[in-house]
């Protein structure tokens, strides 16, 4: 699939690298108009003063991704899947617009030597190379304007600054007159500037190419440098023609536009009215355009509450917003004119619409949950929390880095710089508006290492992290089970006393952690937990079966079965294995379930037959059928096994015509949370490992939709078969006994059903490692997947059965 | 007359229950034993491709396993008339006979070892006196160092204490049938402990060719597919030093314990004490060259040895009529209130088992079948594995019929088949090395013939095994099986004639009716396995092949 992006800033790297990670093999191809390789506009502003190159600011983009510099588009025409700049055609199978948007000047300055809009390197460079001692007129007091004006203050051409201000207001319509009088205060702190408010451009004399005097309702300016940083609007002309817009290009929930393979993102982009503003929100567009576009599951887009910032060197400025915001509010305003501090909480009824924070301390984590759990404010505990805490000041407003915070993760991981940096802490690399600060902080934290602390790497932190996680709750396991009564000097004489080799052992160990794909470093705490696993109490129920598991299991290998319910087991109730029978087995049975209530692990192995009343299976000296059997034991059971494929959907039993009406054990007992071990029979590691990794972790293992623990149920048998080889290579085996059969080439052919299997077969094999079906030239059966009896224990292909119905 | 009440049997495969009938001094009068789990695997393969019967037949059941796999799709191959190589024919035999040995090891020490070891009284025993023990019975014993035992004697002690016994809590020990030593019980306990991990060992052999156990797959109509792992040396090496391993235990271990349970339970022995009828079924098989077979075929009646008849297929009929079935549909006609079998009447149904009969009769069929009547009827291969133990415990062939004959002539089986199974290794090494590596006898299914019946009788561990198999339009349209359980625990008819554990069980003595432990014995005695004993007849009520089917 051809992937054509139109744009040349982050949303349109961002939407490039998002495919190319999600599906290596599209091809994608990035139009920009501009004459570099798409770079971080938040940067714009180093550009001017020079403390950047636009090198260090360009994106990191995907080598694969192709890229068209120069293409100004001027035209689409959807029908055909085409995209048209001044020189060139592109094809495309799908379009993805983000072309973000254009500030609004009152008149092309694009000609003009000392004017600019504040929106491309290009610009930047105009405003870096403006002749000495000008006098800069900016207009526009939002956040853009200001930001600029921060730039502005450190450059040597600048003489003097005139802020046109066309209302009352800096930065933003709603911040109460204080504190737009702190702002006002704290930029004229620099000499050099005056704010001119209410007041706007009237007219302006120019001279080849140049403006030679600028005239406003209140001011005449000779030889100014003319700047506008005001309003933003979409970028969307060229596309006016083909698609429906408004403001913006009109998309739904998923960013489509109204032509189904055209997809629009970013600030170009106009989704149910709204109009995206902030790097959080163009990507949360981004990666929904292409989950869609991919066809993977996908989230309709809603908007989140918003956080930016404004850092200047007098002033902080921290403003939190609802998607709700909107007038009218209330607000409350906790001010401080020594500390030059103003909060200012804007309110609707009890909830927080909004937040702004000059040189403000409060904990934005803290205020982003208010406002999104639309809880009640506590305008005291704000009162009481004003101050600088002692995380000092906040220095990344989207990941709640604190001064203290950075300190912290600077000396503990002995971070040298902002590129190890990365690797703790996304700050100064979400919207990046904070990156010198964390820069800097990051060389003033420096005297705070510890130079004789060996430095671990991340990886190393996160499994020393992980493994206290894990060892805390070996130890939580351990207080569980205090009727254990069982000691570390017991366990010591236990282990002594068994004449099984430590090696063998440890071998198993090493097995089950490398199966379940935990780091080695875990093999430690792996045999410490299994020297408490011995008073699990286990019920093993054998149902409508043919017994296979309880053959597969006792045939365990590191550890064999003797190891097992000796040590590590403690195997109450086995049919198969129990020395009682009868009344005696039946009252063991009762002694478990009343004794362990809640702790014993129950493995059902069979189906349960539901015809003829449960009646086609009747248990013990009452005979009680299989169902009641199930659901007595299954009520005070900690967790239910389902194992073998009987247990998991019916199995064989359940084949067509399910004469006895046998269903699994989930939908027997009517429970979602059975952990499914399907097999016929099941390979006896994944019953091992399961039980291991509950006892150990205390949790049930990560599962699939189907319930089956990833750890043994991800993996497709054909990616991971000793014969793909042979399929990549179109060898097959054709009929039994062949050239190909004699040299194990592959048997798809043959109806292997290994593309359609999911399980560990082909790494774990059975009977230590021995053999699997494939290995003996047979081919896989299916046999961990429903209904495998009805589509795939045959030796036919999949396709050629069909044709044959 | 009491009624005694066990439910679930427990170590053996699938759902049994026994019912049995004492007088005042305990000495069994009348005996129920009943199939508790239809599942209707026949009517399941109807209207399926012959060709995948043997998948979805091997599921039948997970002990037994490979046997059921190889009856499918035997049974297909002789509907269609096809022969299979040479080679494909040993590798299946090769399987069977690791099953063999494997089934029955453990069958004695996992599933039946505890009906006559005390493992609580194992702890009074003294390691250096056990070790003289095992001397008795073997000139060189199996791990016989007595620091081995004092490693065994702490480890059940540490159990023990824990006060956990897991698979061994409830187990009737202290009961007075239980004869043997301090010493005698942990010297068979420690092998017990042993066999947990030979009975892993040894299935690697058949998982060498079969690709897994439980439930291999690599058995096709035609042949076998394991044919990389027959030209892999290695693979082969594998299997005969597996098998090594195997012979080592059994002669060190197996055989000398089942020296040990015959002296010490002589006197029962000698007092028949587990004899059925007498009647003995065994279709023999298992060729090493054109004129030896490793077991005979034949029909024994009423212990006459001398007079052995041949097997005559023609002479099988399946029965239900105390069976839950009629006119070839489930009739299940439940249980009494309290959960008891319906027995009161002489027609009441209480088995999912249906009733198979050899010219009318009941039979036993089994390892103990395949010594009497493959020794009987002079198997040249046989004679000295029988002779020998017979005059090593002083003991004659007719004492072979009892409970611990029983076992007696299923270990004295194992150790022959571990004798021989080189022999067959050894013919397939020939073959390949004279380049005859089919292992597949092509055919087109297309053109095979589109209604055909088939049947294949097969000596499995635990006895005779048939399946039979009617095809119309190349799809199953009627399926058969009667397995070895299915003749062993047959209910009984309308005459009220005992199958072969019912019979055993008659005139045992209980000492304890609360602590059934005699009638356990005798019924483990046969290994029993259920899953495979419950069989539906012919759905439809026809003659099957040429077997009468009285409905």
């Amino acid at each position: 699939m051809r992937i054509v992006v139109v744009g040349g800033g982050i949303a349109a790297a961002y939407l490039a690298n998002r495919l190319k990670s999600e599906d290596p093999s599209l091809e994608v191809l990035i139009l920009s108009e501009e004459p570099y390789a798409p770079y971080d506009r938040i940067h714009l502003c180093s550009l001017v003063n020079k403390s950047e190159s636009l090198e260090s600011i360009s994106m990191p983009l995907d080598p694969t991704v192709r890229l068209e510099l120069n293409q100004k588009i001027t035209q689409i025409d959807p029908k055909r899947r085409e995209v048209y700049s001044k020189n060139g055609l592109f094809r495309y199978d799908k379009l993805i617009i983000a072309t973000g948007s254009l500030p609004v000047a009152p008149f092309d300055v694009s000609e003009i030597e000392n004017a600019a809009i504040f929106r491309s390197a290009k610009d930047c460079y105009k405003i870096a190379n403006a002749p000495l001692k000008s006098e800069f007129v900016m207009v526009g007091s939002g956040p853009i304007g200001l930001e600029l004006l921060e730039t502005l203050g450190n450059m040597p051409q600048v003489e003097k600054i005139t802020l046109l201000v066309r209302g009352k207001h800096l930065y933003d319509k709603h911040l109460s007159i204080d504190a737009i009088a702190l702002i006002g205060s704290k930029l004229r702190e620099d000499g050099r500037l005056r704010i001119s408010f209410e007041d706007e451009i009237v007219s302006y004399e120019q001279e080849s190419g140049r403006i030679t005097k600028l005239v406003t309702q209140k001011l005449e300016i000779e030889k100014p440098f003319l700047l506008f940083g005001i309003g933003i609007a979409p970028n969307i002309d060229p596309f006016r023609e083909s698609l429906a817009c408004e403001k913006g290009i009109v998309t739904n929930l998923f960013m489509q536009t109204s032509d189904e393979n055209i997809y629009a993102v970013g600030e170009c982009a106009e989704v149910e009215g709204f109009i995206a503003g902030h790097v959080k929100e163009c990507t949360d567009e981004a990666n929904i355009a292409v989950a869609h576009i991919l066809g993977r599951d996908v989230k309709e887009f809603s908007r989140q509450i918003t956080t930016d910032m404004l850092k200047t060197e007098r002033f902080d400025l921290v403003d939190v917003r609802s998607p709700d915001f909107a007038a009218p509010y209330e607000k409350v305003l906790i001010t401080s004119h020594a500390d030059s501090r103003i909060d200012e909480y804007f309110t609707q009824g009890e909830r927080l619409i909004r937040f702004v924070g000059i040189n403000s301390n409060v904990d934005i984590g803290y205020v982003e949950t208010v406002m999104r759990e639309g809880s009640a404010l506590d305008v005291n505990y704000l009162y009481q929390n004003r101050l600088v805490g002692e995380r000092g000041r906040l220095i990344c407003s989207c990941e709640h880095l604190y001064q203290k915070d950075l300190e912290d993760l600077v000396a503990e991981n002995s971070i040298a710089d902002f590129a190890e940096f990365g690797e703790y802490s996304h700050a100064g690399r979400v919207c990046g508006r904070c990156k010198k600060m964390v820069q800097d902080g990051i060389i003033a934290a420096q005297s705070l290492i510890d130079p004789t602390k060996p430095k671990l790497s991340k990886e190393e932190k996160a499994h020393q992290k992980e493994i206290e996680a894990i060892e805390a709750k070996v130890a939580k396991f351990n207080a569980l089970h205090p009727q254990n009564g069982i000691t570390s000097e017991n366990f010591e004489s236990a282990l002594e006393s068994l004449d099984i080799a430590k090696k063998e052992l440890n071998s198993w160990v090493s097995m089950v952690t490398a199966s379940m794909q935990l780091h080695p470093s875990f093999e430690d705490v792996v045999s410490k937990s299994l020297r408490v696993l011995n008073r699990v109490p286990i019920i093993w129920l054998e149902l409508s079966d043919c017994s296979g598991n309880s053959e597969a299991f006792i045939k365990s290998t590191n550890p064999g079965l003797e190891e097992l319910i000796f040590d590590y087991i403690s195997l109450d109730y086995h049919e198969l294995l129990m020395s009682s029978a009868g009344d005696a087995s039946e009252s063991a049975l009762e002694a478990v379930m009343r004794e362990q209530k809640g702790r014993f692990v129950l493995i059902v192995e069979g189906a349960v037959p539901l015809g003829m009343d449960g009646k086609y299976l009747r248990i013990g000296p009452k005979g009680e059928t299989g169902l009641a059997l199930l659901q007595k034991c299954a009520k005070d059971a900690a967790l239910v096994i389902a194992l073998g494929s009987c247990a998991y959907d019916g199995g064989v039993v359940a084949a067509a015509p399910n004469p006895t009406g046998a269903v699994g054990v989930a939908e027997a007992l009517g429970r979602q949370d059975i952990i499914n071990l399907p097999g016929c029979p099941t390979n006896p590691i994944n019953i091992v490992g399961t039980l291991l990794s509950y006892l150990m972790f205390e949790e049930l293992p990560k599962c699939d939709k189907f319930n089956r623990p990833l750890w043994a149920y991800e993996g497709r048998i054909h990616d991971n078969c000793e014969r793909r080889g042979h399929y990549e290579l179109g060898e097959f085996v054709k009929e039994w006994g062949d050239e190909g059969a004699a040299k194990g080439w592959c048997l798809f052919e043959m109806g292997c059903k290994g593309p359609y299997s999911n399980a560990n077969c082909p790494t774990m094999k059975f009977n230590a490692g021995t053999s699997w079906p494939i290995q003996a030239g047979h081919g896989c059966m299916g046999c961990v997947e429903a209904g495998f009896f009805d589509k795939y224990a045959n030796e036919r292909k999949v396709e050629d059965e069909k044709d044959s119905d | 007359m009491k009624k005694i009440v066990i439910d679930p049997i427990t170590r053996i495969e699938g759902h049994l229950r026994a019912e049995v009938e004492v007088d005042e001094y305990g000495v069994v009068q009348e005996a129920y034993v009943s199939g508790q789990l239809f599942r209707g695997i026949e009517t399941i393969l109807q209207n399926r491709d012959p060709r995948d019967a043997g998948l979805l037949a091997g599921r039948i059941c997970g002990v037994c396993t490979n046997s059921h796999f190889r009856g499918a799709v035997s049974s297909v191959e002789d509907a269609y008339g096809l022969s299979i190589p040479k080679s494909a024919e040993i590798i299946r035999d090769l399987m069977s006979m690791a099953l063999f040995i494997q089934d029955h090891v453990v069958h004695f020490y996992h599933l039946h070892l505890l009906d006559f070891v005390d493992v609580v009284y194992a702890l009074g025993a003294d390691p250096k006196a056990t070790s003289k023990e095992a001397h008795k019975y073997v000139k060189h014993p199996f791990r016989n160092s007595h620091e081995h035992y004092e490693a065994v004697l702490e480890k059940l002690n540490n159990f023990v204490k824990s006060g956990r016994l897991g698979p061994f809590s409830n187990g009737y020990w202290g009961h007075s049938a239980y004869k043997l030593t301090s010493e005698q019980n942990l010297l068979l306990l420690s092998h017990y402990l042993e066999a947990l991990k030979f009975q892993t060992n040894i299935s690697k052999a058949i998982a060498i060719f079969g690709g897994k156990t439980p439930h291999p797959q690599s058995i096709v109509v035609g042949g076998v597919t394991s044919v990389a792992d027959m030209l892999n040396p290695q693979r082969l090496n594998d299997f005969i030093f597996i098998i090594k391993e195997a012979k080592d235990f059994i002669d060190r271990a197996y055989l000398p314990d089942m020296r040990l349970l015959v002296k010490a339970y002589k006197d029962e022995i000698k007092a028949g004490v587990g004899r059925a009828n007498g009647n003995f079924l065994c279709v023999g098989g298992y060729p090493f060259d054109e004129t030896t077979n490793l077991f005979e075929s034949g029909v024994v009646y009423g212990h006459d040895f001398k007079n052995i008849e041949e097997f005559d297929e023609y002479k099988i009929s399946e029965e239900v009529e105390r069976a839950w079935y009629e006119k070839g549909a489930v009739c299940y006609t439940d249980l009494n209130d309290d959960g008891t079998l319906k027995t009161a009447k002489s027609d009441d149904k209480y088995s999912w088992i249906k009733a198979p009969r050899y010219d009318g009769k009941t039979m036993e069929c089994g390892p103990l079948a395949r010594v009497l009547v493959s020794y009987s009827k002079g198997n040249r291969l046989i004679k000295s594995f029988v002779n020998e133990f017979l005059e090593a415990c002083e003991i004659e062939l007719l004492d072979l019929s009892s409970t611990v004959g029983r076992n007696a002539a299923r270990a004295i089986e194992t150790s022959y088949i571990c004798e021989y199974v080189f022999k067959l290794v050894s013919n397939l090494i020939q073959n390949v090395k004279y380049y005859d590596t089919q292992t597949w006898g092509a055919y087109k299914f297309a053109e095979l013939k589109a209604n055909a019946k088939g049947r294949a009788f097969l000596e499995v561990p635990r006895g005779v095994l048939s399946h039979f198999v009617e095809v119309e339009g190349q799809k199953i349209s009627n399926y058969s099986v009667i397995a070895p359980t299915t003749w062993n625990a047959t209910p009984k008819n309308y005459d009220g004639v005992r199958g072969a554990y019912e019979e055993a069980l008659v005139g045992v003595k209980l000492a304890d009716a609360k602590q059934p432990l005699e009638v356990l014995r005798v019924l483990h005695s046969f290994d029993p396995c259920i899953a495979c004993a419950v069989h539906i007849v012919d759905t439809k009520g026809r003659e099957l092949s040429s077997y009468k089917i009285k409905i």
